[in-house]
């Protein structure tokens, strides 16, 4: 079996194309971490995988974590400010270790609200107010500018990754268990989402295909789902009517105080060196920072009211009022692909998920009868 | 008189944990650290700027005999607690070994009996037993407060944060590796049976597949009620305890030191935790609510001073160390694979199949 040697391997996207290239019965599975701690996601398939360490800044260590594999799969998060530096990286010592493939994984975000109906082949948008689109942007334009010979590079650009493992579907479940979300226009507009295993299932799709395939790729489900639907989808489990959560207009962003703050910390001096001094100041003090940004908790896990006033974050504002589905043709057609998953079969089983995390409306543990398969 | 303290093992847990409250007691003439053990000078060196006096040592015994401490931090990976316990015994040193006790409850049952026939305190590093909120929780169930007890509920799950050093915990079991259970399961387990009593494992399911488990579900028996158990290392559980009680209901904050709430009908008013502790050696000492994990660890290391000076018993000895990791391999001895719903029927079956090989 071919190596595919995954570089970030330890964040939600990563492990999850372990998990399922692992019980897919794939021998050839490397992940490549920058720490140790990031084995903790992927742990439970023991000597399956190989892990090497390597910084995804670092060419020369890179070589070396990636040596012999037949495609390298780039799933790194991390600091915007070294998204570039990594993407250069990893395709460099690509070419210095002779890897035939390069599957990068881009963003939707780098067409910003997708005002227009655009096509795969579109370029980003020049400007964006978030450091992490226009780092992705800037990353996708390096990446053409290359000459790419004797390395494919495959660039598939993901809309929300959402389901299993997914933050931002526990940040989405959260809000709507607290009541506390909010709907622009209504929930109107496009949700520009890919369910996980069907994201899995195009990075596959991407390192398996023979013949070429380099080219520039949007990643995203079959259907096309409306924010409120897909709100609807979650919120019975969660105890929520997104019917009443509070609208808000998708014309002009609220201001508010967060907003503010995320503004002045998304200009790229400042979220540079926030990022630098972020790992420069000591747990206790964070915590009560975080303690402190976080107010006092809420022990209610499924609030009874419903907010009146949202409390808007910017870039959920932007996510809700996507004006159109990216296309996916492109990628179907050269996969010869179609999505596993439906919508309504990834609301279940994330749903399925969900519950596991405690987050949805369950009865008490004494209230449920314990199986007769004891096995005490 | 300053106790002679070694500290083994100078990775993540010595430099984030311990330094501070180990730096603040030396300044008190409390204890001195007079030697640093670790294989890795680097590691060695990033405690040293805080402890001036103390010796760079690559084994243990080389410190044992050079430093003769009289009190011994065991911080390493689980499966080297047990050898390194039973060599700072034999040198005649009293040993503070941080959680879980060891791998295996043989290692237990070896470092207890290493313990008497030395005539010296052994106590286990269970920071949480000093958390003023679930100091107070226990208080609050043990009082009667809640009435008689229905249920509780423990969720406790993220991704992975420490800085590991080594990646021992990682590993199969069968090469020394240990998983979420024996994370932070031995803190979960040890309070939970510091509120409850004496737990038995009903049913037990991991999501191991080859390797150690990532996420955990159990259920559990306590004498007057049941409850559930959920780990994870990987993904954000809701991180509360929840104890039903017939009158009322407590919930917990897992990963806050103050946050504890009383309720009824899912209506919760928070409650004060000011539960205190001992920070000197006095027979009257001053005492102070933690209110942060150099606080508490601050106390933890305080209160093994004082089990060695005046005999009192350590919050958590190697017997309450050791039901820890007895409750563990009778839970991983009965694990079944973890429903996994959300995975596609054939990636179940690979995964249940696995399971059986981890």
């Amino acid at each position: 079996m071919n190596t595919i040697a995954i570089v970030g391997a330890g964040g939600f996207v990563g492990t999850s194309l372990i998990e399922s290239l692992v019980l897919s019965g794939n021998s050839g599975v490397r992940a490549v971490v920058r720490s140790y701690r990031n084995m903790a996601g992927f742990c439970r398939f023991g000597d399956a995988v190989e892990v090497r360490l390597a910084d995804a800044t670092r060419e020369a260590a890179l070589v070396k974590a990636i040596a012999g594999a037949a495609v390298v799969v780039n799933v790194t998060t991390g600091p915007p400010a070294g998204i570039v530096e990594s993407t250069r990286a990893i395709y460099n010592a690509c070419r210095a270790a002779g890897v035939p493939r390069f599957v990068h994984l881009s963003s939707a975000v780098v067409y910003g609200d997708v005002e227009q109906p655009i096509d795969d082949d579109a370029a980003p948008l020049d400007k964006h107010w978030m450091p992490y689109a226009r780092a992705k942007a800037e990353s996708e334009r390096w990446l053409r500018a290359q000459g790419h010979a004797g390395l494919e590079v495959v660039v598939l650009r993901p809309g929300i990754v959402w389901g299993v493992r997914s933050p931002h579907t526990t940040g989405f479940a959260r809000s709507l268990a607290r009541k506390s979300s909010f709907l622009v226009d209504g929930g109107a507009h496009v949700f520009n989402g890919v369910y996980i295993a069907n994201f899995v299932a195009m990075i596959r799709a991407a390192c398996d295909a023979r013949g070429s395939v380099a080219g520039f790729y949007n990643a995203g489900d079959a259907e096309r789902v409306t924010w409120r639907e897909f709100y609807d989808a979650l919120g019975g489990a969660l105890g929520c009517d997104p019917a009443q959560l509070p609208v808000v207009n998708g014309e002009k962003f609220p201001w508010s105080t967060g907003a503010v703050i995320d503004a002045v910390q998304s200009l790229a001096p400042v979220n540079a060196l926030y990022h630098r001094l972020k790992t420069h100041i000591p747990d206790g003090l964070k915590a009560a920072i975080r303690s402190r940004l976080e107010g006092s908790y809420s022990f209610d896990r499924h609030a009874t009211a419903y907010a009146t006033v949202a409390s808007v974050d910017r870039e959920l504002w932007h996510l809700q009022r996507v004006r159109h589905k990216l296309p996916v043709k492109k990628f179907a057609a050269a996969f010869q692909f179609s999505t596993p998953v439906s919508f309504p079969e990834a609301v279940g089983r994330t749903l399925a998920w969900i519950e596991s995390l405690g987050l949805a409306v369950a009865a008490p543990a004494h209230t449920i009868e314990f199986s007769k398969a004891s096995n005490e | 008189m300053a106790f002679r303290t070694i500290v083994v093992g100078c990775g993540a847990v010595a430099q984030r944990l311990y330094r501070k409250p180990l730096a603040q007691l030396a300044k008190q003439k409390m204890i001195e650290v007079v030697g640093l053990v670790d294989p890795a000078r680097e590691h060695a060196d990033a405690m040293l700027s805080a402890f001036a006096g103390a010796r760079h040592f690559t084994t243990l015994e080389e410190a044992c005999k050079a430093a003769r401490p009289e009190l011994t931090l065991v911080l390493t990976p689980p499966h080297l607690h047990c050898a390194q316990t039973e060599m700072a015994f034999a040198h005649g040193s009293h040993v503070l070994c941080e959680k879980p006790m060891a791998n295996s409850s043989a290692e237990c049952l070896r470092m207890q009996d290493a313990a008497r026939v030395a005539n010296r305190v052994l106590a286990i590093g269970m920071i949480r037993r000093y958390f003023p909120a679930f100091a107070r929780l226990r208080e609050l169930v043990q009082s009667g407060a809640l009435g008689r007890l229905q249920s509780f509920e423990y969720r406790e799950g993220h991704k992975f944060e420490w800085a590991v050093t080594t990646p021992a915990a990682f590993r199969p079991r069968a090469k020394g590796g240990a998983g979420v259970l024996f994370d932070i399961g031995t803190h979960a387990l040890d309070f939970l049976q510091s509120v409850f009593g004496e737990l038995a494992v009903h049913q037990y399911a991991d999501d191991a597949a080859g390797g150690v488990e990532t996420n955990v579900a159990m259920r559990l028996r306590a004498a007057d009620c049941v409850g559930s158990l959920n780990l994870s290392w990987d993904v954000p559980q809701v991180n509360e305890l929840r104890v039903v009680g017939v009158a009322s209901e407590a919930v917990l904050r897992i990963d806050r030191f103050d946050q504890l709430a009383v309720g009824r009908r899912g209506a919760f008013v928070p409650q004060t935790t000011d539960v205190s502790f001992p920070v000197d050696l006095g027979l009257d000492p001053k005492r102070v609510v933690p209110r942060s994990y150099s606080d508490a660890v601050l106390c933890q290391l305080v209160q093994v001073l004082r089990a060695i000076k005046f005999d009192e018993r350590p919050a958590v000895d190697g017997q309450g160390g050791a039901s820890c990791i007895r409750l563990i391999e009778h839970a991983l001895s009965k694990a079944s694979p973890l429903p996994e719903p959300w995975l596609a029927p054939r990636e179940q079956a690979a995964a249940a199949q696995l399971h059986g090989s981890s």
